[in-house]
């Protein structure tokens, strides 16, 4: 009786909490369908008179903001796509190779997991800046192509397999590519698709070098476009919050469809 | 690499033959007052934060496991996890409009509990960096509510049962068995958010700028701003340099003062 009591209170705290996580996503489409009078109204409504499409026909047509969004999934999934490439090759090298300066390799990858990217910035900056990568879409994937969390983890998990697998392989005179593609990688499929997931939405959402390697309009990516929002139409928070909700539905829907890879691949990898 | 070595030189893009400084850009930093109110920033805001962060995620946690109906733990867990998958700037956008001291909808909120003052949340110099805080938890919080209901789950059934035969109450069980078995994952925790919110930065840059009176300036915010908007890259190297440091200490006595905790 005394256990179901307290389970209740847990379960109302619980119930508070989850009002404040929804409330900002709610808030954010309620505002959208302002009016640029009624959002700057005092005191501040809560549902909107009526629904007003102004903000999202200024975000659609004022704006390029399909390109932004083109741009943002091109970004996405090349990054996506070649980090998972490079962190499960080089993982299955370190895992099932020897070969000089192995540990020490290895070590210095580990030791950049450390270091946070605003310590790296300036000299990424100005390597970008010599490789002509600077205000282009390619300068926002280059940098991002390698991950060292990325080799760690699949290094780990390429060690579970056993090294018998990769001798058959070998002795039934497979090239090393061909045992790389046919039998690692479909061992190690789950860690891959959690690492694909992050590493996506890593890209959609990075901000901090987009914000100092792109300066064209048509080259921005969607967290810049949202910026560009704010301060173009300063005070006009019913465009921004349309933006927003532009930009967090497609995300939050991608969301609730894979959840359970997403919460499974965060639980597996730790990856933050 | 780099960083390490441009901290020594006065460079800027304006320049091409940046010169030889030495350690001069370090003894500038010592009697930079921006500098130093973003130094004790950033230590505020990751001591707040995380220890916000690790008990309010710990509370979530141990209080969603305790579901019975697997429904409703997993519809719990998907919610709180939630924020976590939204931009960041999308984010911090929306929370600055919630937190406008006029049209907001947290003052007026707090309207309704009978608390009717204007807060101006971003704008005065007591609250600017708290909101932030707020922000970086509303935003951040499911990541480790969800590695801590993994730990949870690790911890096997079997204390549980003894504690119960042995009559124990909810609250002894957390303190006794819940919180100890839990130190690996909480260490593992602990680092990781105390690395990520040293680089607190697109909450600052979005939602106060720095200000008001740099009261939210943090090293992350610095370091972008002497690099590209003052051009002065060898300067803000040498901030990098001190970021990366302090990390590097805080991260090491960490897992230090973890360890010793571990092993009695």
């Amino acid at each position: 009786m005394k256990e179901e009591k307290s389970n209740g209170w847990l379960t109302i705290m619980l119930c508070i909490g989850a009002v404040i996580v929804i409330f900002p996503f709610l808030w954010t489409v309620l505002s959208a369908f302002k009016t640029p009078y009624e959002i700057i109204k005092i005191p501040p409504s809560f549902f909107p008179a009526r629904l007003y499409w102004g903000g999202f026909q200024k975000v659609l047509f004022e704006a390029p903001f399909l390109l932004w969004m083109v741009n943002s999934l091109l970004v996405a999934v090349t990054t996506t796509v070649i980090t998972m490439f490079t962190s499960a090759l080089a993982g299955y090298i370190y895992a099932k190779f020897d070969f000089p300066g192995k540990r020490l390799s290895f070590l210095a990858i580990l030791a950049t997991l450390m270091v946070p990217f605003e310590v790296i910035l300036i000299s990424t900056y100005m390597v970008a800046d010599k490789l002509g990568l600077l205000n282009s879409l390619a300068g926002l994937i280059v940098p991002a192509m390698v991950s060292a969390f990325g080799i760690f983890l699949c290094k780990q998990f390429i060690e579970a397999i056993p090294s018998d697998l990769v001798e058959s392989g070998r002795v039934d005179g497979a090239s090393e590519l061909r045992i790389f593609f046919q039998i690692i990688v479909p061992e190690i499929r789950p860690v891959l698709s959690a690492l694909a997931i992050f590493t996506f939405m890593g890209s959609w959402n990075n901000y901090l070098w987009p914000l100092v390697a792109i300066n064209d309009m048509e080259k921005m990516t969607v967290p810049l476009a949202l910026y560009y929002f704010n301060t173009a139409h300063v005070a006009q928070y019913n465009v921004v919050m349309a933006a927003a909700t532009l930009i967090m539905i497609p995300v939050i829907i991608v969301y609730l469809i894979f959840q359970r890879q997403f919460i499974e691949g965060l639980a597996m990898t730790g990856i933050k | 690499m780099l960083s390490l070595i441009l901290a020594f030189y006065n460079y800027s893009p304006l320049n091409p033959k940046p010169p030889f400084v030495g350690l001069q850009n370090f003894i500038n930093l010592w009697s930079d007052q921006v500098f130093h109110k973003s130094f004790f920033n950033t230590l505020k805001f990751v001591a707040i934060a995380v220890s916000a962060n690790l008990v309010l995620a710990v509370l979530i946690a141990v209080s969603i496991n305790s579901i019975a109906k697997k429904f409703f733990k997993n519809f719990f867990r998907t919610l709180y996890f939630l924020p976590t998958i939204a931009p960041l700037v999308a984010v911090s956008l929306i929370w600055a409009t919630m937190f406008d001291p006029n049209y907001g909808v947290v003052n007026m909120v707090l309207g309704l509990f009978g608390k009717h003052t204007m807060i101006y949340w971003l704008t005065s110099d007591r609250l600017a960096l708290l909101s932030v805080v707020i922000v970086t938890l509303w935003a951040d919080l499911g990541y480790n509510i969800v590695i801590l209901m993994a730990g949870l789950d690790s911890i096997p059934k079997m204390f549980y049962e003894a504690a119960r035969i042995d009559g124990a109450n909810r609250f002894h069980t957390f303190w006794e068995i819940t919180l100890p078995l839990l130190t690996r994952t909480l260490l593992f925790v602990s680092v990781m958010t105390v690395i990520s919110y040293f680089q607190v930065f697109t909450q600052v840059q979005v939602m106060t700028n720095g200000g008001p009176d740099y009261s939210s300036e943090v090293l992350a915010f610095t370091i972008y701003k002497d690099a590209f908007r003052f051009m002065k890259m060898g300067y803000a190297s040498a901030i990098s340099v001190i970021l990366l440091g302090v990390i590097m200490v805080v991260s090491v006595l960490q897992l230090k003062l973890g360890k010793a905790d571990w092993e009695y």
